[in-house]
């Protein structure tokens, strides 16, 4: 009778041991700093952030499961594994699916000044016989204007472009810049955009597609840099 | 021989408790399935600001990361309340399920104070679809603290007058599961709510 009851009680499967909540709280520690702290000194920026931080949240949830639920350890894991599987199923169909179809909703059944900021956006010029105002991608009359920035001085200071060129922005000094438009007191977009960054080796073009006077200040400082002209 | 019967007991008790853990582990799935349901509907929404002020405009991660770590720790206190419990060890499991119900109002009294701050500058469920669905996910996850607070009192006073019986133990067992599920759920409501907003596109 006694060889039959060598296994220990069953509920002895939820238990777990004092050094797996210790390590599994040191681990969760880690994985929501790590991310709390790339976003708020934007160490990455976009989607590569994006992915990276929920990449962390997932983590740190297998990280929960497996030392705080000891799911997947114990001698009875199986059927909670495989309900877990299921709904984790169920979930990525309902986030997924709806994210995806409120999407396609929203591009394609807004209301037309939507459609059209929409289209704008993708450089679409014309949508139903409606002008969105985008720029056409037409090389021989757009030209290329280049505005380098060192020290906090723009060169050249003040710019004159026509509609539909392009504007790119460098670094000319080993620093990084962000940039935003209008002035530190009253920041304005430029073609729905706030603000441009720019590092030593990566330079920002921008399509001039608002016409009008435009100045822009380094974010950092708060200080005017430059202006420029856009005539129609 | 004389041993037998009572070990036969001990395994038919084991396994009802495994039935039971098994089964609130299903109704955690639900849950889990209707928290996802409110995610899809807070990712969908939290761009219709209705020209109000947006998610990052709003909120502040620095708070949400200190309702982040006491979460946190409570999880790991229950799982230390627990490990006493198993072991009937009275008032450690008592001192650390207490502890454990400390930091979860901590937890709270920071939510409150947060949706107080929003709905005092006036931005409230009716301002917007996307503060609709802020409230909604986030005040859903606050009503589950709030319910595994009360529980976690009710079974505390179980424990004062009856002591760490077999029934009282699978109750604090169920319900640690039950804390540890709410804070994976903050997880995601601390990355999707209040980290994700920061990140410029």
């Amino acid at each position: 009778m006694a060889e039959h009851n060598h296994t220990k009680p069953t509920t002895n499967s939820h238990q777990g041991a004092m050094w797996s909540y210790a390590v599994g709280f040191l681990l969760s520690l880690v994985f929501t700093l790590i991310p709390y702290y790339l976003v708020t000194q934007k160490i990455l920026t976009g989607t590569t952030l994006l992915l990276v931080v929920l990449g962390f949240a997932i983590v740190q949830m297998f990280v929960q499961m497996f030392f705080f639920l000891h799911l997947g350890r114990g001698p009875k894991p199986f059927y909670n594994i495989v309900f877990f599987a299921g709904t984790a199923g169920m979930i990525i169909l309902v986030v997924g699916a709806s994210l995806i179809i409120m999407n396609n909703l929203y591009r394609n059944m807004a209301p037309m000044e939507v459609t059209l900021r929409l289209a704008q956006e993708e450089n679409i010029a014309e949508v139903d016989g409606h002008s969105t105002g985008a720029c056409q991608e037409n090389k021989d009359n757009n030209a290329n204007h280049m505005i380098m920035i060192k020290n906090d001085q723009a060169n050249p200071g003040h710019l004159d472009a026509k509609r539909c060129d392009t504007l790119t922005f460098m670094s000319d000094d080993n620093t990084a810049y962000k940039l935003a438009f209008g002035t530190p007191d009253n920041s304005v977009s430029y073609g729905g955009m706030f603000d441009v960054s720019i590092t030593p080796t990566r330079s920002k073009t921008i399509t001039l597609n608002e016409a009008g006077d435009f100045s822009y200040y380094n974010q950092s400082d708060r200080s005017i840099i430059g202006h420029f002209t856009v005539k129609p | 021989m004389d041993h037998a019967p009572v070990r036969n007991d001990m395994n038919h008790e084991a396994e009802a408790d495994d039935r039971t853990m098994f089964g609130f582990w299903i109704y955690i799935m639900t849950d889990l399935l209707m928290f996802a349901v409110l995610f899809a509907v807070f990712a969908v929404l939290r761009g219709s600001t209705n020209g109000g002020p947006s998610a990052a405009d709003l909120f502040n991660p620095g708070l949400a990361l200190v309702e982040t770590l006491l979460l946190l720790a409570s999880s790991f206190t229950v799982g230390i309340g627990m490990l006493a419990a198993w072991k009937r060890q009275k008032s450690q499991t008592l001192l650390w399920f207490g502890i454990t119900f400390l930091l979860g109002l901590a937890f709270l009294c920071i939510e409150l104070f947060e949706f107080s701050e929003l709905i005092h500058d006036g931005h409230t469920m009716q301002s917007s679809a996307f503060l609709s669905a802020f409230f909604v996910l986030v005040g859903t996850h606050g009503m589950h603290i709030i319910s595994g607070l009360l529980w976690m009192a009710i079974t505390l006073v179980f424990v004062i007058k009856r002591g760490l019986n077999h029934s009282n133990v699978r109750k604090l067992a169920l319900l640690s599961l039950f804390w540890h599920f709410l804070d994976i759920v903050w997880i995601f409501i601390f990355t999707m709510v209040y980290l994700m907003p920061f990140i410029g596109a």
